[in-house]
């Protein structure tokens, strides 16, 4: 029965020699010395046709257990080095380290508020429209009630190429262009950049604008109310209060401006502070943009007849609205293209 | 317009504040931009009673005097004017008083003797240049009481934005009328009775017109006798408040009609007329010399006042120095006459000449108060100056005033407005408008007074009743959109494709820039860009910005400028705009082209670690350039070495499609980039995106289906000159037109420094669509592509 206890004596063995084995390497050399091909267990098994065959049985039971015993000896043996071998890597493992970074990229702001209005509008079924930036005489001012000598000449510096071409003032031309082009009904939106020959804190010479316009059959202010309320509701919240004054535009009639509450202070003129609010000194009130009723002029340069056409246009500047609604304080940064201002602009 | 609340007052009885009036007025379209405070700085000075009056002690020309300022105590104050004297009533500024220019008011020890406060002279009070002495008041001021009240001034003024069609607004008159109308308030005009004396001046100075449609009433009246000096204190305050100069009474009594009446006026000095006057056009290159000294060349465009002589004023504009009244003058010519706007406005224009006249003239005056003004104007006139006025008014009136009859439908204001207004309110608001009314029938007929330029059609009318019944208060309705069947078919805006290569950029990791279209002449000079074709601006606002840009460049490499001052590495610049060059075809004249830009510069990555330290070189560019191609569905990109020398870039490398050249990219030439302060190589691309687009229109996508069987993979390594390029050996071996070889990449370049030959490694692709190849047939093919390459092209293995 030397082969039983010699069987026996391995699971001690083992269980003494896997307290030394500190790496999945020399447990793999110990699972080789004791159940590799030529292991330990294999060799006593050799001598197994030796042993009467009264004997072998049991010897052979024995084996089979021993051998159970062994592998789940090294089992766990294994897993308690693998999970420990986890458990280091683990612990090196350094999730603060820096993201290997794509480029990142950036829209400048009145893009991406050109963006945002003209898909409001696009949502309310209005067409994009674009045109020339040089502009004549006519489009720019002659066709839009503004004959030469007109006053409201003034109300807009302008840039001349020649005396009868030059950059356009605002993207109201396109207002004529696209009603010459088109037939009513239409619903159109024309961003595009504009001129003016004035540069100081508050104006640039170049700037951006988004025009707008729907004519048609009894189109009234009340639609244009609406059209802005919701427009500018989309673009600063909904909380926002909407207030139209009468104003003065030459091509059109009733002209309005268009103020919303101010979006810094929540539109009572002075900060939680105390401090007054310098975006709308104080009145609550921020002019926005520019609209009325098409001037029954305008569509008659169009060849439009003013007795059964009706239509609303309204004007916008981009840097103004990015402005207000990014709380930036200085025009002339737009133009700059600091890498520093551009890339806030994801 | 600066509108004083107090002369309003004197017009229209409004007891509220001038907040309410401003915010009232605002939403009536007339716009409140200010409320100013003129005499605030002031408004804690008090009358003072000087009780006595001693010379100091130790000064010769210091009086020590003892005022009461209704204190409760006799203050002690020491004054240093020559005309202090007992028993005057003076204003005083109290210990702790800030005057106008800063000083502070503290108790002071002035030679020895204590002192608490200052009486004032009126330049102190920063109401007029006099500092000869303290002002004196009337002896009845009552002690104690705050000077501005005293002296009635015009302590509140609004300022108030007066859109270019309600010239009738530009006076107080103007300004009572709407505040009447905003509050249902009387009207009433200042009355001043008018005395005449003499023998009646009709005909005494002829009157001529020349061209009826250019003057449509000339009027004048004479004033004798005048003392030329200052005006009465409280006009000069007043005028003063309202932002208008005081200069004599004579003057100033034209420009209080101005603010008042808004009729402009002119007072010629009659002893210097020569002869009648007559308003006629100049004669051309005439030379005349304006009230402001300066010497003006005459068109024959320019409206002219005229004597026997020449030209004594620029019609509406300005008078003339030689004719105008002096401290002598003894006898005026007041005019008050009416001109075509336009022809007020092109000779303001013109000369860079604006006044408060031309500015009234160019909008509009009101007809039918040219001779009211006259004949107020006159009587204050007399009343300031002691003068007297004659008898008559010489006038002529070619085209007198016809008043606009303008039909008024009120279903159409209401389908208009979107609003039910009741015809009894529209019948109110055309009274309180002062317009006549024949409510009759579905088409009314309303008149327009004299002072309602703006009003001439029907759109006008309706928009004076929206107005009055308030434009915040019509309910906000969406409206429907009609779309035809079509819409959607339309092709994609050129914004919305702007827009999605501009999202592409962004998405790529891009900065977009925003340029100004102009940049100046030099600019495009440095970069050597053609002077032909270029567009300049007539009057640029400066040398920087005096021609359109005929390139992105320019602005690019500002932007590089501006980055490296603070400090970036590396740029990677986007842009989408338009350049202009000249076309005589285009009904602008001018040829406007979408062009997107890139610039590339410095470090390749923004951050270090993990990416390695390394510039962006031509790969960079020409693969951000691939990439937007392949984005937009353009195949078939080739990149050409150019031949001709490129004007700023070099190497440059132009980028054709289908053989047609679509843009330009490369290095900017050092010696120009070095003017932007780069210290590293500049990468530069310009795309013309018209074509793109239409290439872009023009492809569709096609699936290809997938392959089946497997690739094998073969690499080969060809020693070749330096100069030989990639594409070549590419090209050599696509042109082959090997059945099995599916494609060729290249996967390695080795390029040692100063050598004149590298090793270019390429892996070749091979696959059969229908069976798995066999190692030895690819063996086969790739011997034949080396063998092929070896003996056409300058290579060995
Ligand atoms: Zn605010």
């Amino acid at each position: 029965m030397d082969l039983l206890n010699e069987l026996e004596s391995l699971v001690p063995e083992l269980e003494r020699g896997i307290g030394q084995a500190f790496s999945l390497a020399e447990l793999e050399e110990l699972r080789v010395t004791f159940l590799g091909r030529k292991g330990r267990l294999a060799q006593i098994m050799t001598r197994l046709p030796s042993l009467s065959p009264e004997e072998r049985p049991a010897v052979g039971q024995k084996a089979n257990a021993i051998k159970n015993s062994l592998t789940e000896i090294f089992d766990a043996r294994k897993a308690a080095l693998e999970a420990e071998k986890e458990a280091a890597q683990l612990a090196r493992f350094d999730a603060s380290l820096p993201g290997r970074a794509p480029w990142g990229g950036s829209l400048h702001p009145t893009t991406l508020v050109q963006e945002e209005i003209c898909g409001i509008f696009q949502k309310l079924g209005y067409d994009i429209a674009v045109g020339p930036e040089v502009e004549n005489d006519y489009y720019n001012f002659e066709a839009l009630n503004m004959p030469p000598e007109h006053p409201a000449r003034d109300m807009q510096d302008t840039l001349y190429i020649t005396e009868k071409v030059l950059m356009r003032t605002h993207t109201s031309p396109m207002q004529v262009r696209t009603m010459l082009a088109r037939k009513p009904p239409l619903a159109v939106v024309v961003p595009g950049k504009v001129y003016r020959r004035d540069s100081d804190l508050t104006h640039t010479p170049m700037f951006h604008q988004v025009e707008g316009l729907m004519v048609g059959e009894n189109v009234s202010f009340a639609h244009l109310r609406g059209t802005l309320t919701a427009f500018l509701r989309g673009v600063f919240g909904a909380k926002t209060q909407v207030r139209f004054r009468p104003s003065f535009f030459p091509f059109t009639e009733p002209s309005a401006e268009v103020d919303i509450s101010c979006c810094m202070c929540g539109g009572k003129g002075h900060h939680s502070n105390g401090e007054p609010c310098r975006v709308c000194k104080t009145t609550g009130w921020v002019e926005i943009l520019g609209c009325g009723m098409i001037d029954p002029a305008v569509f008659e340069a169009v060849g439009y007849d003013p007795k059964t056409i009706s239509g609303f246009a309204f004007g916008l500047g981009m840097e103004r609205i990015a402005m207000l609604k990014y709380g930036i304080g200085d025009l002339r940064m737009f133009f700059e293209n600091d890498v520093r201002f551009l890339s806030q602009f994801v | 317009m600066l509108l004083s609340l107090k002369w309003l007052r004197e017009f229209v009885p409004f007891e509220g504040s001038a907040q309410e009036l401003g915010d009232r007025l605002t939403m009536l379209g007339l716009e409140l931009e200010e409320l100013a405070h003129p005499y605030e700085a002031i408004s804690s000075i008090v009358v003072g009673h000087i009780i006595t009056c001693e010379q100091h002690p130790d000064s010769d020309h210091m009086h020590v005097c003892t005022v009461d300022a209704g204190q409760g105590e006799l203050l002690t104050i020491v004054c240093g004017a020559p005309n202090v004297a007992q028993g005057q009533k003076v204003p005083v500024a109290l210990v702790g008083t800030t005057m106008p220019g800063g000083l502070q008011i503290k108790k002071a020890k002035l030679r020895g003797v204590p002192s608490f406060g200052m009486i004032c002279s009126e330049r102190e009070l920063g109401l007029t240049e006099d500092h000869s002495g303290i002002m004196v008041l009337p002896a009845e001021s009552p002690v104690g009481a705050r000077l501005v009240d005293v002296l009635d001034l015009d302590t509140e003024v609004l300022e108030i934005g007066i859109t270019p069609n309600r010239a009738d607004c530009l006076s107080v008159l103007g300004l009572a009328r709407e505040t009447a109308l905003a509050f249902n308030l009387p009207l009433s005009l200042p009355s001043l009775p008018l005395v005449e004396c003499g023998a009646d001046i009709a005909g005494s100075v002829p009157l001529t017109i020349a061209d009826p449609e250019l003057c449509w009433l000339y009027s004048g009246r004479i004033i004798e006798n005048v003392h030329v000096q200052p005006s009465p204190m409280r006009v000069r305050h007043r005028l003063h408040a309202v932002g208008v100069r005081p200069i004599s009474n004579i003057v100033d009594v034209t420009n209080y009609i101005l603010m008042e009446l808004g009729q402009p006026l002119h007072s010629f000095d009659l002893a210097k007329l020569a002869g009648g006057i007559t308003v006629a056009p100049a004669v051309e290159g005439e030379k005349f010399i304006t009230l402001d000294e300066q010497e003006r060349v005459l068109h024959a465009s320019d409206l002219t006042i005229r004597d026997q002589r020449g030209a004594v004023a620029l019609a509406g504009v300005m008078g003339g120095l030689a004719t105008s009244m002096t401290a002598e003058s003894t006898t005026v010519f007041l005019e008050s006459a009416l001109f075509k706007p336009a022809i007020i406005r092109k000779t303001s224009r013109r000369l860079g000449l604006s006044s408060e006249s031309s500015y009234r003239f160019e909008r509009g005056v009101d007809q039918l108060g040219c001779l009211r003004s006259l004949d107020r104007a006159a009587a204050l006139m007399a009343a300031w100056s002691g003068g007297s006025v004659r008898k008559g008014v010489c006038k002529v009136e070619p085209k007198p005033f016809v008043a606009p009859v303008i039909p008024f439908r009120p279903a159409r204001a209401n389908a208009l407005l979107g609003v039910e207004l009741t015809e009894e309110f529209s019948q109110q608001t055309f009274a309180a408008l002062g317009c006549p009314v024949q409510a009759e029938g579905d088409t009314w007929q309303v008149t327009a007074p004299s002072w309602r330029y703006d009003l001439s059609r029907e759109a006008d009318l309706i928009e004076e009743v929206g107005r009055v019944h308030g434009l915040d208060t019509i309910a906000p309705v969406l409206p429907q959109l009609q779309r035809s069947l079509d819409d959607a078919a339309l092709p994609e805006s050129p914004f919305s494709f702007w827009m999605r290569v501009k999202r592409w950029g962004k998405g790529l990791g891009l900065n977009e820039a925003v340029n100004y279209s102009f940049v100046g002449h030099k600019d495009l000079d440095h970069l050597h860009l053609p002077q032909e074709g270029r567009i300049s601006i007539m009057n640029p606002l400066s040398a920087e910005q005096d021609a359109l840009r005929t390139a992105l460049a320019p602005g690019l490499l500002q932007n590089l400028r501006t980055n490296i001052a603070q400090g970036a590495a590396g740029l990677r610049l986007f842009e989408l705009a338009h350049v202009f060059t000249a076309d005589a075809s285009s009904d602008t004249t001018a040829k406007e082209t979408s062009i997107i830009g890139f610039l590339l510069y410095g470090s390749r990555y923004d951050s270090a670690w993990p990416q390695q330290e390394a510039d962006v070189d031509y790969t960079d560019l020409k693969g951000i350039v691939e990439h937007l191609l392949a984005f937009l569905h353009i195949g078939g990109m080739q990149c050409q070495l150019a031949s001709e020398p490129h004007p700023y870039l070099l190497p440059c490398v132009n980028v054709l499609v289908g053989g047609q050249p679509v843009g330009v990219m490369g290095r900017v030439r050092p010696d120009m980039a070095d003017a932007f302060h780069a210290r590293k190589d500049v990468w530069l691309a310009e795309l013309n995106l018209d074509m793109l687009c239409t290439l872009h229109r023009a492809a569709s996508v096609h699936f290809s289906a997938l392959p089946v069987f497997p690739p094998v993979r073969r690499d080969i390594t060809v020693i070749a000159p330096a100069t030989l390029s990639v594409q070549a050996v590419l090209d050599y071996v696509t042109a082959l037109k090997l059945p099995l070889l599916e494609k060729i990449n290249l996967i390695d370049l080795f390029e040692p420094e100063q050598a004149e030959e590298r090793n270019i490694t390429f892996r070749l692709i091979f696959r059969h669509a229908e069976r798995t190849l066999k190692d030895a047939e690819v063996d086969k093919v790739r011997e034949k592509i080396a063998a092929a390459l070896v003996k056409d092209l300058p290579v060995h293995l």
